[in-house]
């Protein structure tokens, strides 16, 4: 088995393919694939002469054999990776003879797509893509996977379940970076490491895109990080343009050089990628041979990850930001009963900006699907945010959902030292790779003491080693309970905090704010424990970033601990802050009226002056005094050209804030919420664009219209049943392109025969009038106020008709 | 006002009007954010050019129909092919402005447009002082989606670039680029020296655009 030569021994791939064809006469633009089966020889040959220059693993030469990239009509899939495993171990036959072990490793290339939500390609459509080629690869007689030049951690994801969950073969993964030491999607090395290391790869590292000496300085990252075996597979230098070709200039001896500086670093798997050959392979084993391996070292830290970013718990204290989650929080609530998701992915927004460092994702309500919602939830966020998650819930299911389409290694809160919730929570750690919270409860309860909360740490431990989950991936939670019923409550938490993190030296996290329930001014207490906390080793709380109080106490502690260099933190955050904020009110107030406020698009002046008008005039006034009639102004300002986009866009923020007080107010009032008329919102299947369609959202809301709003790429279907569902009339569509109008034609189409009623209005860059009219559509709007004047036209029109249809049968 | 500035004023829709400071604040916003955001990244491959006929011409196996790029192609042997991408972070971050701010959104994308021309125009730029000292010279750059030059192009266009793997430049299923703010585009070359707009705004056949830069 190679798993247990890897990491004892040096082992040594093989070099390029691509270049060595072109040789052997393939043109531009032909599948190197159809050749294991038009070529066979040529093919045998070039493995051939990788076995003998002492290559142990050869790759198929399947890169680019899946079927989203590999489309010929000529061969199917199964016959040219069945035949290019054949091939290898053809090549290895002939060089070998068996006189010493050999492998074939099935080679796995990226699909040539990028993933949702960036790109078009659905991670389960890319699992399964993947999946198809891995199992054809086993069935074929594979020793062991190779996923390679890979530059998206959530490709990487879906290549790496498939082959994980279809086939009992070992996984090597190389990733690209590019001279900056990042993926071209963004991620850095220790993601990247905690990433694949959480989905238990049995090696990873670099290939392609450098030469073996730009390689050194990510090879020494991934040492830092890695506790896996490294494999390093440079090209034969940087690309070079010579006569509309691209060269390789490095030698096989410059190659063997520096091969053994790597391999003298520590990298114990290594061969050589584009412009490489059988020659620099060779002078490269001749180099490294006899060299020691050297160890793989287990690295104790603790990272979690999302695409682009990682956040490393143990220096410092960390925040992860408690607002998404439905406990106590009414609007929330309602936001996710109403499935408003934007509300949900705004908290994120401002929490990052407040100084979150993860956001906790907790979508838990009766009533709803929670595994859907959480996955949706989630999708969203990492669409807007780069900062890691933490999974927040009870739902097994939801649990496991969230953690298979997260893309990174996300927190998971978390499990518990009861039996059944380690026996549900491990195996999916030890699959998808997370770190988990462990709190420090069990079947009998809390314990009062520190030791006890201690032992039941201890237990949590010991049961996830039985998993071959590391103390690193543990973070516990010694829990604190209010103060206001257990006295002792703060005290206990504190000694336990302690004790775990010297005992153990394991990472820790708590539930901050629980310590003040059913105390008056909370936040009083809440951020003078959280600093004892922090003191008391505290890696990561969990806690609201939007209170100052905590934040004070957040950036004091760090930069009277020594924990924030120069004290740049602290003042960055509070040197331009004046010691009370002006009240902006009094002042405007007198010198602008609030239409004034809505036609300069001031949105921070309008939620303050709406409050101070609020105390002298009935809200319904206001509305229509104020925000109609300088909506209106600023509207035909658009019409007539002397307004321009960015201006309406400004001033339909600062009407949308003046509404929001205005609503706050009626709500709280209990005057019934007012009727409004729906609008659906899309951007049409296969269109990724949604500007357009966000500027309409954003006016439609401004004139009172309730919105809803399907995002990008939607198909048809999920147009006409949003439809049904919730008896809408009036449909919004938005396309790009003329490659994506055919889209709209056909959600046009569907509709009219599935919702007769509904009426349709269009618009986006390639549409006129004429084009409009030949797709079906009831209206073109050429722009945003448009669509605006004609959903109010429509509604007005069609409550006429319903009014006089009414009166016709009253009489 | 920089040349970038006003192409993003251009794209707003301002045309000759005056900007408020307001806009103007946003716009240089737009711009630092993508400073640090962007991650520039390009390719450029020449190739041999084979006319049939004035409109039909190939570029490898790529065989190619379309009058207006054969006409700035006239008296090409060679094309240069570019890919250029300003990556996903400016995507994402247009994304959360589209939550949080739709005029910062709005004014970001033409921004964002400005400085992926500006980008390719350097690269433009490059290309050029390399061919100089070969005594061949550029025109202006044109990309699929223009005038009668198929959008469909782009996909074996980025496949003979291999954009996926060298930029990180792919392509959905309707032809959209992805990351959203990319572009490539054909590069006649050619021995002989023309005046070279390097812009092809002024060439279009959509004179009421009213985005048109010659008639502003």
């Amino acid at each position: 088995m190679i798993t247990e030569r890897l990491g004892t021994e040096l082992l040594f791939l093989d070099g390029g393919m691509g270049t060595l064809l072109q040789e052997k006469g393939m043109k531009p633009g032909e599948l190197p694939e159809t050749w294991n089966i038009t070529h066979a020889d040529e093919i045998i040959e070039i493995h051939k002469k990788y076995y003998e220059a002492g290559s142990d693993i050869v790759l198929t030469n399947t890169f680019g054999a899946n079927a989203l990239k590999f489309q010929d009509d000529t061969f199917p899939l199964e016959k040219i990776i069945s035949t290019a495993v054949k091939n290898a171990k053809e090549a290895s036959f002939r060089a070998v003879k068996g006189e010493r072990d050999t492998y074939v490793a099935l080679d796995i290339g990226p699909t040539g797509k990028l993933l949702k939500p960036m790109g078009d390609l659905a991670f389960e459509t890319a699992y399964e893509t993947f999946k198809e080629v891995a199992v054809l690869g086993e069935a074929a007689g594979a020793d062991l996977i190779h996923i390679e030049t890979m530059s998206d951690t959530y490709e990487v994801k879906a290549a790496v379940l498939a082959a994980k969950e279809n086939t009992s073969l070992p996984v090597f993964v190389t990733l690209i970076f590019d001279e900056r030491g990042k993926l071209l999607t963004g991620a850095d090395v220790p993601s990247v490491v905690a990433l694949l290391e959480g989905l238990r790869v049995d090696a990873l590292g670099i290939n392609c895109g450098l030469g073996p000496k730009q390689m050194i300085p990510i090879l020494d990252q991934l040492l830092e990080y890695s506790s896996l075996p490294i494999i390093v597979k440079p090209n034969a230098g940087l690309p070079v343009q010579r006569d509309g070709e691209t060269c390789y200039d490095v030698t096989p001896e410059e190659f063997a050089a520096t091969m053994k500086e790597i391999v003298t670093k520590g990298a114990v798997v290594v061969g050589g990628c584009c412009g490489t050959t059988p020659n620099h392979i060779r002078c490269m084993i001749e180099s490294v041979r006899g060299i020691p391996v050297v160890p793989v070292v287990s690295k104790n830290r603790t990272i979690v990850s999302s695409y682009g970013k990682h956040v490393e718990l143990g220096t410092g204290s960390k925040i992860i930001g408690e607002r998404i989650n439905p406990t106590g929080k009414k609007k929330l609530k309602e936001a996710l009963k109403n499935h408003q998701i934007d509300y949900l992915i705004k908290e994120g927004i401002a929490q990052e900006d407040a100084g979150a460092h993860i956001l906790d994702v907790n979508v838990g309500l009766p009533d709803i699907d929670e595994p859907s919602v959480m996955k949706e939830v989630i999708q969203e966020l990492q669409s807007v945010t780069s900062l890691p998650l933490q999974i927040d819930t009870v739902d097994v299911e939801a649990m496991e959902s969230a953690m298979r389409i997260y893309n990174g290694k996300p927190m998971i809160n978390s499990v518990s030292g009861k039996k059944e919730s380690m026996n549900q929570i491990f195996p999916l750690v030890k699959k998808y790779g997370g770190v988990v919270v462990g709190l420090t409860l069990d079947e009998s309860g809390i314990p009062d003491t520190a030791m006890g909360r201690l032992e039941i740490a201890k237990k949590i431990l010991a049961s996830a080693a039985l998993y071959n989950i590391d103390k690193k991936d543990i973070v516990i939670d010694v829990l604190c309970m209010t103060i206001s019923s257990e006295p002792k409550g703060a005290v206990t938490t504190l000694e336990a905090l302690k004790l775990v993190r010297e005992t153990l030296g394991v990472q820790t996290v708590l539930g901050v704010s629980n310590i003040s329930f059913g105390l008056p001014n909370r936040p009083v207490i809440n951020s003078n424990f959280y600093t004892m906390a922090m003191q008391q080793g505290l890696s990561v709380g969990i806690i609201n970033p939007m209170s100052e109080d905590m934040m004070k106490s957040y950036y004091s502690y760090h930069a009277l601990m020594s924990l924030d260099d120069n004290c740049e933190n602290y003042i960055a955050h509070y040197a331009n802050q004046t010691a009370a904020a002006p009240s902006v009110s009094s002042k405007t107030d007198s010198e602008l009226t609030l239409q004034s406020i809505i036609e300069k698009g001031l949105k921070d002046e309008a939620g303050a002056v709406t409050q101070t008008l609020l105390e002298s005039k009935d809200p319904l006034d206001i509305i229509n005094q104020y925000l109609i009639p300088a909506l209106d102004i600023v509207g035909k300002g658009f019409e007539k050209g002397t307004v321009f986009l960015p201006q309406l866009l400004m001033s339909a923020a600062a009407a949308k804030n003046a509404f929001a007080v205005i609503k706050d107010v009626i709500a709280n009032s209990g005057a019934p919420a007012e009727h409004l008329d729906k609008v659906v919102l899309a951007t049409v299947k296969g269109d990724i664009h949604d500007i357009g369609k966000n500027i309409v959202k954003v006016l439609l809301e401004n004139y009172s219209f309730d919105v809803i709003d399907l995002g990008k790429d939607v198909p048809p279907e999920l147009i006409v049943q949003t439809v049904l569902d919730q008896d809408v009339r009036l449909v919004g569509l938005s396309a790009l392109m003329t490659t994506t109008v055919v889209s709209m034609e056909e959600t046009i189409k569907q509709l009219r025969s599935a919702a007769p009623n509904c009426r349709v209005m269009v618009g986006g860059a390639v549409l006129n009038q004429d084009y409009a009219d030949m797709i079906g559509a009831d209206f073109y709007g050429k722009d945003a106020m448009q669509s605006v004047y004609y959903a109010q036209k429509f509604f007005q029109d069609n409550q006429s008709m319903i009014t006089s249809d009414k009166e016709e049968q009253d009489i | 006002m920089d040349k970038k500035t006003r192409e993003a004023i251009r794209y707003l829709g301002y045309g000759k009007n005056a900007v408020d400071e307001h806009t103007l604040s946003l716009i240089s916003k737009s711009f630092q954010d993508l400073e640090s955001v962007a991650v520039k990244k390009s390719i450029y491959r020449i190739f041999r050019i084979d006319h049939e006929d004035e409109y039909n011409f190939s570029i490898g196996k790529i065989h190619i129909y379309s009058k207006n790029l054969g006409k700035n192609l006239k008296g090409c042997d060679q094309i240069a092919l570019l890919g250029a991408t300003l990556g996903t972070k400016v995507d994402l971050l247009m994304n959360r402005y589209a939550l949080t701010d739709m005029a910062q959104a709005v004014v970001m994308q033409s921004c964002a447009a400005a400085f992926l021309e500006e980008y390719c125009d350097a690269c433009q730029d490059n290309i050029a002082s390399q061919l100089q000292k070969e005594h061949l010279y550029l025109r202006p750059r044109f990309s699929p989606g223009y005038g009668d030059f198929d959008i469909s192009y782009q996909k074996p266009l980025m496949k003979i670039l291999d954009c996926a793997k060298t930029i990180g430049l792919t392509m959905t299923d309707s032809f959209m680029m992805s990351p959203t703010k990319s572009v490539t585009a054909v590069i006649g070359i050619s021995s002989l020296k023309e005046p070279c707009h390097r812009s092809g705004c002024e060439e279009c056949s959509k004179t009421d655009c009213q985005f048109r830069r010659d008639i502003l």
